[in-house]
């Protein structure tokens, strides 16, 4: 009898368990290891880069005002399966600071699937460019960013130190930024939370 | 048979200790912003204290007897046994609901939203069956090995957020507009006295300091997971839900990031281990350790109640409130085990005065 029954039990799991209707293949989901903030012609650029092996980095661009809506766009347009979950950094022009970057770190720390000690940098234009152009250049910028994380504690170089420093709307702190002239450089650089962004406006 | 079966008291409390834990591994919204760590400190050993309050009953049941609330019951009172059988077992399938919903919101909001929270419940409740079925003797084994897995995942949690330490908002005292509601969360540990009072006669080697330390290593585990989502989340933790594995999350060595699965592992056992107990408890109060004739339909009614609170927002409401557990735990824990001291006195009193009359 107990047989019969853990034969029955073992075959229902088998036909429920087999069932693979929505499954989703790791080949297939779209997980975005990296995303670069733009600003071409007035107009906000979100770069979605996904994890490949390949030579080259393969993103999708979109255009936005936030990055809630550039996500939303995103999916809706071009990777419907995206996710996020194992986004490592967040890269923004050193000249939209001001304009966004509160913005995009309220959103992310609204959700949990974003992780807390993803890297946010500032970085000028030709990096973004370089961030194009070659695949092996998002690991560097993360090795550069831990070394400058040692040898300045300081600087907030994840989403939760930066989103705690823009919350407590402290006289400034310093984040990365990361210019290139030929080879990656990071430094730090001391911004300010809404006091000084009325001030620049 | 298994009824009859004595394990030590200390192993009883050991993992009694590890189900109260399961309280801050669960926690989410409900705990107040006041942004003071001190006043959440005061919270934690106000609610401890009053847990142990919670445990008095059935202390002096068991030093003055031996034995436990339901074995009394069903020697003393055989009449009013299946009342309060039925009572036990409605309070543990509330208790157990009480647990299952935040981690089964945990499980699919942090780790698979695309399965259904009931799938989650169902499976758990079938674990816990199994494990209800081999007695709480074997369940407080298995506690000594999660005792040594919690050992490693918070040395893990704690020591991976140390770097992120930031103590430039200093040590607040914080607002008191949320203290009272905080005590409340913090006294619900004293579900754990429910148990005791339902396994007591078990028990061998009882002494008073066994539930005066499970608590406070209680309240010490709670003092550090709130030390370091204060200290090292700050205010991002306000933003999320279960800060305490959002805490898992940060916790970084070197490039190595995030213990989360850590966190899970623990969380998931503490949970399988408490809602086994109460169907452990159920039996006793039935008086038939490990029958499935007893654990089936009370795991049945857990998992009718976690599909009610899905489909019903009034339900979840109620099976969630911290309020109404505590006072169901107050007369589970405190009413009842009084009435049935009085019982045993009277009874004591009548077997004395027969002595005396008898020559």
């Amino acid at each position: 009898m107990p047989r019969k029954i853990s034969i029955l039990l073992l075959s229902l799991s088998l036909i429920f368990s087999s069932g693979c209707r929505n499954s989703r293949q790791i080949e297939n989901a779209a997980i975005i290891e990296n995303v670069s903030v733009t600003v071409e012609g007035g107009q906000i650029r979100y770069t979605f880069y996904r994890l490949s092996e390949g030579e080259k980095p393969w993103g999708v661009t979109v255009r936005a005002e936030s990055f809630e809506k550039a996500c939303k766009k995103a999916r809706e347009m071009y990777i419907p399966n995206m996710s996020l979950a194992k986004l490592e950094l967040l890269m923004i022009n050193e000249r939209l600071q001001s304009r966004i970057m509160k913005q995009d770190v309220e959103y992310i720390s609204q959700n949990s699937f974003f992780s807390p000690i993803a890297y946010v940098t500032l970085c000028d234009g030709k990096t973004m460019r370089k961030l194009d152009a070659e695949e092996r250049v998002q690991d560097v910028i993360e090795e550069q960013l831990i070394l400058l994380k040692k040898n300045k504690p300081q600087v907030c170089i994840d989403y939760l130190s930066v989103f705690n420093h823009l919350e407590r709307e402290c006289e400034g702190f310093y984040v990365p930024l990361i210019r290139c002239d030929g080879e990656i450089r990071v430094t730090a650089k001391r911004i300010y939370a809404d006091k000084t962004q009325k001030n620049e406006k | 048979m298994k009824d009859r079966v004595r394990f030590s008291s200390k192993r009883l409390f050991l993992t009694l200790m590890l189900c109260a834990c399961a309280v801050i591994l669960l926690q989410n919204y409900s705990l107040g912003r006041g942004g003071g760590f001190i006043l959440d400190v005061i919270a934690v050993f106000s609610g401890l204290a009053l847990s142990f309050v919670f445990f008095i009953p059935s202390i002096i049941l068991k030093k003055k007897t031996d034995a436990d609330l339901l074995m009394l019951a069903r020697q003393r009172t055989p009449r009013a046994a299946v009342a309060v059988s039925i009572f036990y077992a409605a309070y543990f399938a509330y208790t157990a609901t009480f647990f299952l919903i935040p981690y089964t919101d945990m499980f699919s909001k942090k780790y698979y939203p695309e399965v259904s929270r009931c799938v989650i419940a169902l499976l758990l409740i079938a674990a816990c069956v199994y494990a209800a079925t081999k007695g709480a003797n074997v369940i407080t084994r298995f506690g000594i090995f999660l005792f040594a897995f919690a050992m490693l995942t918070n040395l893990l949690m704690f020591g991976g957020s140390l770097t992120a330490l930031d103590f430039s908002n200093g040590f607040r005292i914080g607002d008191a507009d949320s203290l009272f509601g905080d005590v409340v969360y913090f006294c619900a540990p004293s579900f754990t006295a429910v148990i005791f009072a339902c396994l007591a006669g078990q028990g061998r080697g009882f002494t008073v300091k066994q539930p005066v330390i499970a608590l406070l290593l209680s309240g010490l585990k709670y003092s550090l997971v709130l030390f370091f989502i204060r200290y090292a989340l700050g205010s991002y933790a306000d933003r999320q839900e279960y800060r305490t594995f959002v805490l898992s999350r940060v916790a970084h060595f070197g490039a190595y990031a995030g213990v989360e699965s850590f966190y899970l592992a623990l969380a998931t056992m503490s949970v399988f281990m408490t809602v086994s107990l109460f169907f452990c408890c159920v039996c006793r109060s039935a008086g038939m350790s490990g029958s499935l004739r007893v654990i089936v339909p009370e795991a049945v009614f857990v998992f009718l109640l976690n599909l009610l609170t899905k489909y019903n927002q009034t339900a979840e409401a109620l099976l969630t409130n911290k309020y109404i557990l505590l006072f169901l735990t107050f007369i589970a824990a405190v009413v009842i085990p009084v009435l049935y001291l009085f019982v045993w006195r009277k009874f004591n009193a009548e077997k004395n005065k027969h002595i005396i009359t008898e020559p």
